[in-house]
């Protein structure tokens, strides 16, 4: 840094953030160089005004706070304003919401989809059916040909 | 909830700055004389410490400020004042990390150089007093 102008370092960095031994390496360049002294002094004291410039406190007017209260107020006011249904409707929408569609869905599966429970109960009772008739054809002999195709005409039909 | 109260105020503040008239350059016949007498007492490196002091600091360094544009002060403030990292200033800007260097960056270099003007003409005065 030694030959090196230090004009592009104290613009490109904050001069706090700096350290010790850049200081030092500036400090010694700006012993043969008038420009970069020049600017190293003002690097530093526009650092310093920088500083005193972002610690000062600004305080807010005396009525600040009077003007903050009072929009709360306000704001309060016009919730207040709101009829009570839509308040309750407004804490309780999502609740009723997942009730309501929980209840649809539940409808839905008992009256519309088929009970496989069901299905099984009407396939048993065909089979029955099928028993029935053969046995309803009382005293005449049946072939063996005419008891199968009874049983699986029935099985075929309840499938 | 910090972030974006942040970013709510530095909005704020920038809006409030883009209403205030901003001046080209500062010249020595823009200070007052407390401002010039402050920069006498400087020699580089030695600062000297007092209430009164560090108030006329601060009133010149919103004159140097006044010629910047709202977002340079904003970053130059951030950074070089409050000691706030590049991504810091980013997010409570929303401006990307580059453009806040690059911000940062030219501010520095506008405010050293009004300074140097200032302190130029301090020595020259200095010069022609002996």
């Amino acid at each position: 840094m030694k030959d090196k102008h230090i004009i592009e370092v104290v613009d490109s960095v904050a001069f706090a953030s700096l350290s010790q031994i850049e200081l030092d390496e500036m400090m010694i360049h700006t012993r043969e160089c008038a420009s970069c002294r020049s600017a190293f002094d003002a690097a530093q004291l526009s650092s310093l005004v920088i500083k005193e410039r972002a610690q000062v406190t600004i305080e807010p007017s005396p009525f600040f706070h009077t003007k903050v209260l009072a929009a709360l107020r306000e704001q309060q006011q016009a919730a207040d304003n709101v009829p009570a249904f839509m308040r309750l409707w407004k804490s309780a929408s999502a609740l009723v919401s997942s009730m309501a569609l929980a209840t649809i869905v539940l409808g839905v599966l008992t009256f519309v989809a088929p009970d496989p429970a069901t299905a099984s109960v009407e396939q048993t009772a065909s089979l029955d059916a099928a028993e029935a008739v053969i046995f309803d054809q009382g005293d005449e002999q049946l072939t063996y040909e005419q008891v199968l195709s009874a049983i699986y005409e029935e099985g075929d039909e309840a499938r | 909830m910090e972030g974006w109260l942040t970013r709510i105020a530095t909005n704020t503040c920038l809006n409030m700055l883009r209403g205030s008239k901003r001046r080209p350059e500062l010249t020595v016949s823009d200070l007052s004389d407390d401002e010039s007498g402050w920069l006498d007492q400087q020699p580089a490196g030695e600062v000297t410490q007092s209430v009164e002091n560090n108030l006329v600091a601060a009133d010149l360094a919103d004159r140097l400020l006044g010629t910047l544009s709202p977002e340079d002060q904003q970053a130059l403030l951030m950074i070089d004042g409050e000691n706030a990292s590049i991504k810091e200033v980013a997010e409570a800007t929303g401006w990307s990390e580059s453009k806040v260097k690059v911000r940062a960056f030219r501010a520095r270099k506008k405010i050293r150089e009004s300074m140097e003007k200032l302190l130029s003409y301090k020595g020259k005065r200095a010069f022609e007093q002996k």
